[in-house]
């Protein structure tokens, strides 16, 4: 049986997987959406009627709230599949479970990043965003939530079986998320002095690509290592 | 002929199996049996490949299965008491996405046929979060039909009658015959021996040295 030939269809099968679970119970979604919504209102109201001192600090809070709220559902991600068995199936298939763990990134990126796209207006009129910073904003959360997905399968695969994951987690995986909040912010500042944000979007994508290659790699083990217990 | 050579299996810092060999048969059924904790799903675990092996090989038809995982992986089927389910999907979709997870191009008909080898065609839209244990297992075992049509080699199972009714376990027996009859091997770790109806080769693991 040729398997290469429907690699693709066998990649997209398991989008659709994750697509059909996510949206059937929307929880996971409705949850970081709200989540996300919360901290920015908790801290725009927290701020004042100042609109000067929203300008400092808009871009931060935006890429703040945005990591924490992904964060407590990414413990989900896997631990589902691995109490219901579904892990093992995938590593008795034909396919390398890296490129299994590679769909299920792209898939969870999906899933995360269009909600939040959705309800980008809204932060705009909240955190009183420049038209000129919004292009790139959107830009940044797209390549920045790629990241934060492809390192939070890495932590993920990291707590699988940990009976204290929820906890474990964050503080695992936010010394990763670090390159990702700098650049990510960068880009919003130099184009808020008025220079080429350029450098800084590279240097984002550049993670990205670090993490994209490594990351499947390093879950794939992971993984491995918890079903063997 | 799988043959496992000077295979030792650890389970955490537990060692399960040292330095043993043993032979199992192509196209024959083979039962593990022993008691609890004798290593029977240790053992079907480490065939599958989710446990790696400590030390030795195993060997299917001269050729080490392990180093072509992918090659092992079409060969091979496995169900254990996880099922591999997911709760938000119907019958349908798991068994739909399973299939196309393996790469292959089963049409809605094999899907029908699937799902009738195990009488689970009146549940074919029920989530499994509503099933119960027993339609959970059908669910899974319904599996075992299209690898029939997929030309899988082995069948890897480990207690699949526990919360099979009387009725289910004719057609489970029925569909053992069927796929031995196409020269498939079943790996079969079971206790309740007198539950089925054809011929076997038993493995004891309580006679093993350790």
């Amino acid at each position: 049986m040729p398997l290469e030939s429907n690699l693709i269809q066998i990649f997209f099968s398991h989008i659709k997987r994750e697509f059909l679970i996510n949206f059937r119970s929307l929880i996971d979604v409705i949850s970081i959406i709200s989540f996300m919504i919360l901290i920015v209102t908790l801290f725009v109201l927290g701020i004042g009627p100042f609109e000067e001192k929203l300008k400092f600090v808009s871009n931060a809070i935006f890429w703040i709230g945005l990591i924490l709220a992904i964060i407590p559902s990414l413990e989900k991600t896997l631990q589902r599949d691995y109490d219901d068995g579904w892990l093992d199936q995938t590593i008795t298939s034909p396919l390398p479970l890296e490129f299994i763990l590679l769909s299920k990134s792209i898939a969870y990126w999906l899933i995360i990043i269009v909600p939040l796209l959705i309800s980008f207006p809204f932060f705009v009129i909240l955190l009183n965003i420049s038209f000129k910073l919004i292009p790139w904003l959107f830009i940044s959360i797209i390549i920045g939530g790629l990241s934060i997905s492809l390192i939070g399968i890495i932590g993920s695969a990291l707590t699988l079986g940990a009976k204290r994951g929820n906890i474990l987690l964050p503080i695992l995986i936010i010394p990763l998320i670090i390159p990702i909040l700098v650049f990510g912010i960068g880009i919003s500042e130099t184009i808020t002095i008025n220079e080429s944000p350029k450098g800084n979007l590279f240097l984002l994508i550049g993670f990205t690509l670090i993490y994209l290659v490594i990351s499947p790699f390093i879950s794939a083990l992971l993984i491995r290592i918890a079903v063997s217990r | 002929m799988l043959y496992l050579q000077n295979v030792t299996i650890k389970r955490d810092t537990k060692i399960v199996f040292y330095n043993w060999s043993t032979k199992i048969k192509n196209s024959k059924i083979t039962i593990i049996s022993g008691k609890n904790g004798a290593g029977k799903s240790t053992l079907l675990r480490a065939i599958a490949g989710l446990i790696p092996l400590e030390n030795g090989t195993i060997k299917y038809n001269n050729d080490e299965i392990f180093k072509d995982q992918i090659k092992w992986g079409q060969n091979l089927i496995f169900i254990d008491s996880k099922n591999g389910l997911s709760k938000d999907l119907t019958v349908y979709e798991n068994l739909k996405i399973w299939s196309e997870m393996r790469g292959w191009n089963a049409s809605d008909d094999d899907f029908q046929k699937a799902l009738n080898s195990v009488d689970m065609i009146h549940y074919k839209k029920m989530y499994i979060s509503q099933c119960s244990e027993g339609l959970k297992k059908r669910a899974a075992l319904s599996r075992l039909y299209l690898s029939i049509l997929f030309d899988v080699k082995f069948w890897l199972l480990d207690e699949p009658t526990n919360e099979l009714d009387k009725k289910s376990i004719i057609l489970f027996n029925k569909l053992i015959q069927k796929f031995s009859e196409n020269k498939g091997t079943v790996l079969l770790a079971c206790h309740e021996l007198k539950l089925f109806d054809f011929n076997y080769e038993l493995l004891n693991l309580d006679l093993l040295k350790k």
